[in-house]
């Protein structure tokens, strides 16, 4: 610490010492306990701050604290902000003892040091497929597992099609013709995230992959061919310009009023689609270039890690909530009500039993990819470069090609 | 034309201290403590709570400093590398032109909308006091919610501002008020001078209240038409609250960061891009915070240089 | 003499309808927040010019969960507004009305610490609070909230200590009154219109921080409601409605306090003084 703050620190000390009484004797959050032995409460924190996913959450931790005899204190944040307070309580050695982090954010807090790997822990990797352990895996080292992940999928209007007598799309040039002729006066064929975050990247990179292109080569025939499909969606009027605005949920809401015959939006969706009720939909894979070629997705969904405390007690009680709440029944039972997939590839079966419509669904998760698989804590950087080129090209800002070489030597600076 | 005007602190200039003529020193270092005293707790309260922070960012600028150095306090001196860095990002220059297109389009917009709306509440009359205390609703709101609530009025399809517009046939397609790297700009200094109109109104308002009515009065008898009044009489005593609103909204505007992130991001294609929201970006996003706090002392070098050269040549246009 | 009331009464008559006018233009915003507060639950931002049908149960739920966050805010922004002026009205007189060295200097460093990012300071605050004790406290976050109102009140106040005639405050000087019995019974009074702006937005500040809300507290216990209203917004889906009506309903006593503070602000606070 500099000088001045060990001043500022010490007159901070002074000056408070009369409120810090009866602050004290109000409830005081932060410290993790540093004497071993027995465990009454664990700390775990997340970023549900909203129903019905909030109590979804809940009752699951509350249960597995239980299970091994401790109550859960539970710290929600609001999803825009959970990475500065994990920056801070990393920095103030008062990390909880089970942390959710984003996929796609697991590098770079699992860089920093502050994540016990989870084979230090002995928690069990077993009942959870290559592709959904790929998510938690940062340098070959396992720091995160998720018990249900989702992806991103196609929507279609079941009554719209027919009505306009078009075939659901399989390939790019039947979606660019469907898109058209769906198209009227009021709807758009189509929508999609090119909104400047996650979102936006999330929507490119299946058309990406797809093409056989990759995350770490943006300057690619495959990348062109992708952004240039998104180009063409929204040149053509097919779909709308506002897509640079929309997240994920906004597409969601344009397909729920009709405004967008089909929508390419994360599977979640689902729910908001269930219970206001009446869309005649289904869900299929997003189209890919030609007939033939496989479908890949990328995974979203979150990860829960095990942050080191230094307390032997507390650690061995939090790998074990881990591992309760990485049980098959939860993980069943959790992507039921949030209309994810489960982890473990064996609990298909029983998933499909209960949702059958989702076969389509859990396909494209089985195929589906990380991330940060390739790129691990330089994604952040591509992320952004990704999202930038398809709002340039898609705004007609920069043409593909230049879009993407910008891309590329940006991403090309973080590495 | 008569004027009355009395003696107050700004118009009187260098006076000698009157404690250096009070008999015996003693005095005088005694009522130099009181004096002290009045201005200590606030000055021990920015001490506490801004020296700190100050001084880490400052230095954060000279380190590279990562998730890591938050966990484990080590983060490698790197010299002025990161201002070369960001100096050297093609959309740097781009991101200053838009900090300072907002700013200036926000100022100019606030200020003159504010004055006018202040000067036009001046005169009383029913269901004012009503008004005015509306008339903050929009500082009131949340920033989620104002910008959710311009975010549904600006939609290009289906939101209200272009569904009355092409009612009205001044429009024929929807204008892409947030969607389009031409007009997003303009449409956030829209949204953040409808936030800031509240706060120039009530501060001028309270500005034009400590105006004498006698002047107008007298300006009144004279003749004078409204035009000339106000600048006869409205404009020099309002001055000084002038400078104030004004240096604060530069400052606030500055480093206004809520507004864009929730109208756009910095979107389309870094069109509303600016230090603050870079600054976020290469914090949050590509978690290089050295970046980020050089991005953002950047900032403050230049808010400083503005209030310095601000707060002198109010100064001297007093004293003439 | 009859003609000229009227003329006058026409003029009041039109001004009153041309500042509703206003306030509608200006307000359309807000309308549109009530508005969609009426939706039926969980709709998304789109909606019709007027409302087809009152919905309350955007309304039901943010009484049912915000009650005790609004009053939380309410507590919060006030205390915060009380220490704020406790330490910026005599500091502003100080810069004001005294020869202290290093004025300027003062006057810089308070106009510059407006600029520092919030985030900056939440970071820092972070760590000092956690080690005092002070997360999830009333006093910790009054103390934080009121750090940003300070300067800011000082600059304001200081405006309109500098318009107190220095005659007035020399005459009390010289019947006997203490340093600080001027500065009580004489410029604070005739300051007043700058002291309720500045309590004003004292509170506005206080009462729409977001950042220390969410620094300072962890746990449910002492929740802001800029921070409850997180229950209705999710990644995957926004109760707008309930978003809205919280937002109508965070509003209601504000506007009241408002109201009673612009009051008090009374034409020629400091003009009569020297007859």
């Amino acid at each position: 610490m500099t000088h001045a703050s060990r001043r500022s620190r010490r007159l901070a000390l002074v000056a408070t010492l009369a409120g810090t009484a009866a602050a004290l004797t109000s409830c005081a959050g932060g410290g993790a306990t540093s004497t071993s032995g027995d465990v009454d409460t664990l700390r775990v924190a997340d970023y549900y701050t909203d129903e019905p996913a909030r109590s979804i959450i809940g009752d699951t931790l509350d249960a597995c604290g239980a299970s091994i005899g401790v109550t859960i204190e539970r710290e929600a944040v609001p999803s825009s902000d959970y990475l500065s307070k994990i920056l801070q309580q990393s920095s103030s050695r008062t990390l909880p003892d089970v942390q959710m982090i984003d996929a796609q954010d697991l590098p770079a807090i699992a860089s920093s040091g502050a994540l016990s790997p989870l084979a230090e822990r002995s928690v069990p990797t077993d009942n959870v497929g290559d592709s959904v352990l790929s998510l938690g895996t940062v340098d070959d080292e396992v720091y995160g597992l998720a018990p249900t992940v989702g992806t991103i999928v196609m929507f279609v209007n079941n009554d719209l099609l027919q009505q306009a007598g078009v075939a659901v799309p399989t390939t790019w040039d039947e979606l660019t013709a469907a898109a058209a002729a769906l198209t009227v006066d009021g709807r758009y064929g189509i929508a999609f995230s090119a909104k400047n975050d996650g979102q936006g990247t999330y929507a490119f990179l299946p058309l990406l992959w797809s093409a056989g292109g990759s995350e770490d080569e943006l300057d690619s025939d495959a990348a062109r061919a992708a952004l240039q499909l998104e180009v063409d969606l929204v040149s053509s009027g097919s779909a709308s310009q506002s897509t640079v605005q929309w997240g994920n949920s906004d597409v969601g809401d344009q397909f729920l009023t009709g405004s967008a015959a089909m929508a390419i939006t994360s599977g979640t969706q689902m729910s908001k689609l269930d219970a206001e009720g009446g869309r005649n939909y289904s869900i299929t894979a997003i189209p890919v270039p030609t007939a033939g070629d496989t479908a890949v997705a990328p995974l979203g969904g979150e990860v829960w890690t095990l942050p080191r405390s230094g307390d032997d007690a507390r650690e061995k009680a939090a790998a074990d909530l881990l591992a309760c709440i990485m049980s098959d029944e939860n993980q069943l039972s959790l992507a039921e009500q949030r209309r994810v997939v489960p982890a473990n590839p064996e609990l298909d079966s029983a998933y499909l039993e209960t949702l059958p419509q989702l076969a389509d669904y859990v396909a494209v998760v089985r195929d589906g990819r990380s991330r940060t698989a390739i790129l691990q804590e330089a994604w952040p950087t591509t992320n952004q470069a990704i999202w930038t080129a398809v709002q340039s090209a898609v705004t007609g800002q920069s043409s593909v090609d230049e879009a993407l070489a910008d891309a590329a030597a940006s991403a090309a600076s973080a590495q | 034309m008569t004027s009355v005007t009395t003696p107050t602190a700004q118009t009187v200039r260098r006076r000698p201290a009157r404690e250096g003529r009070a008999p015996g020193r003693r005095r005088v270092s005694r009522e130099r403590v009181y004096q002290w005293l009045f201005i200590a707790p606030a000055l021990l309260y920015v001490v506490l709570f801004f020296a700190y922070p100050v001084v880490k960012n400052v230095v954060m600028g000279f380190q590279d400093y990562t998730t890591a150095s938050f966990y484990t306090g080590e983060a490698p001196f790197v010299g002025f590398a990161n201002y070369v860095t960001i100096f050297s990002d093609p959309t740097f220059w781009p991101s200053v032109t838009n900090t300072f297109v907002f700013t200036i389009g926000s100022i100019v917009g606030q200020f003159t909308l504010g004055l006018a709306i202040a000067v036009f509440f001046r005169r009383r009359f029913p269901l004012s006091t009503i008004l005015r205390s509306l008339l903050l609703l929009p500082w009131l709101l949340p920033v989620i919610v104002s910008t959710a609530l311009w975010r549904s009025l600006m939609d290009q399809d289906s939101g209200a501002i272009n569904v009355v517009l092409k009612g009205l046939g001044i429009i024929d397609t929807g204008i892409p008020w947030l969607a389009s790297p031409s007009i997003a700009l303009l449409s956030v200094i829209i949204v953040n001078v409808w936030v800031g109109i509240p706060f120039n109104v009530a501060i001028l308002y309270g500005g034009l209240q400590d105006i004498p009515e006698e002047l107008y009065e007298a300006a009144a008898v004279d003749g004078a038409s409204p035009w000339r009044t106000f600048w006869s009489v409205t404009w020099p005593l309002l001055r000084p609250t002038v400078t104030v609103v004004i240096l604060l909204c530069v400052i606030y505007t500055l480093r206004s960061i809520d507004i864009i992130l929730g109208l756009t991001r910095g979107g389309p294609a870094n069109s509303t891009q600016t230090l603050p929201t870079a600054s976020y970006f290469q914090s949050f996003q590509q978690f290089q915070f050295g970046l980020g706090a050089a991005t953002s002392n950047v900032l403050i070098i230049i808010a400083f240089v503005f209030a310095l050269l601000y707060l002198r040549a109010s100064r001297r246009s007093l004293t003439d | 003499m009859i003609s000229s009331l009227r003329a006058r009464k026409v003029r009041s008559t039109r001004d009153s309808v041309l500042g509703v006018l206003l306030l509608v233009l200006l307000l359309f915003p807000v309308y549109w927040m009530v508005n969609l507060s009426v939706q039926s639950s969980g709709s998304n931002l789109a909606s019709g010019l007027f409302p087809t049908e009152i919905h309350l149960d955007g309304y039901r739920a943010a009484i049912a969960d915000q009650s005790a966050n609004l009053v939380t805010s309410l507590v919060v922004s006030i205390l915060s507004v009380i220490l704020t002026l406790v330490i910026a009205i005599p500091a502003a007189y100080a810069l004001a009305q005294f020869r202290l060295p290093g004025l300027n200097l003062i006057l810089l460093v308070l106009a510059v610490t407006q600029m520092i990012p919030g985030i900056v300071i939440a970071n820092s605050l972070y760590s000092s609070y956690n080690d005092l004790g002070l997360l999830n406290t009333m006093l910790g976050l009054v103390l934080a909230d009121a750090s940003h109102s300070i300067p800011f009140a000082i600059l304001l106040i200081r405006t309109a200590m500098q318009a107190v005639p220095v005659a007035v405050l020399e005459a009390a000087r010289l019947d006997g009154a203490g340093l600080f019995r001027s500065f009580r019974s004489i410029a604070v009074p005739l300051a007043r219109n700058g002291i309720i702006t500045a309590s004003l937005f004292s509170f506005l500040f206080t009462w729409s921080d977001f950042l220390f809300a969410l620094t300072l507290t962890t746990t449910d216990d002492l929740r802001p409601v800029t921070l409850g209203i997180y229950t209705y917004l999710g990644a995957d889906q926004t109760d707008w409605s309930a978003v809205m009506a919280t937002s109508v309903l965070a509003s209601l006593p504000a506007i009241v306090l408002l109201l009673v503070a612009q009051r008090y602000i009374a034409a020629g606070a400091s003009g009569g003084a020297v007859k």
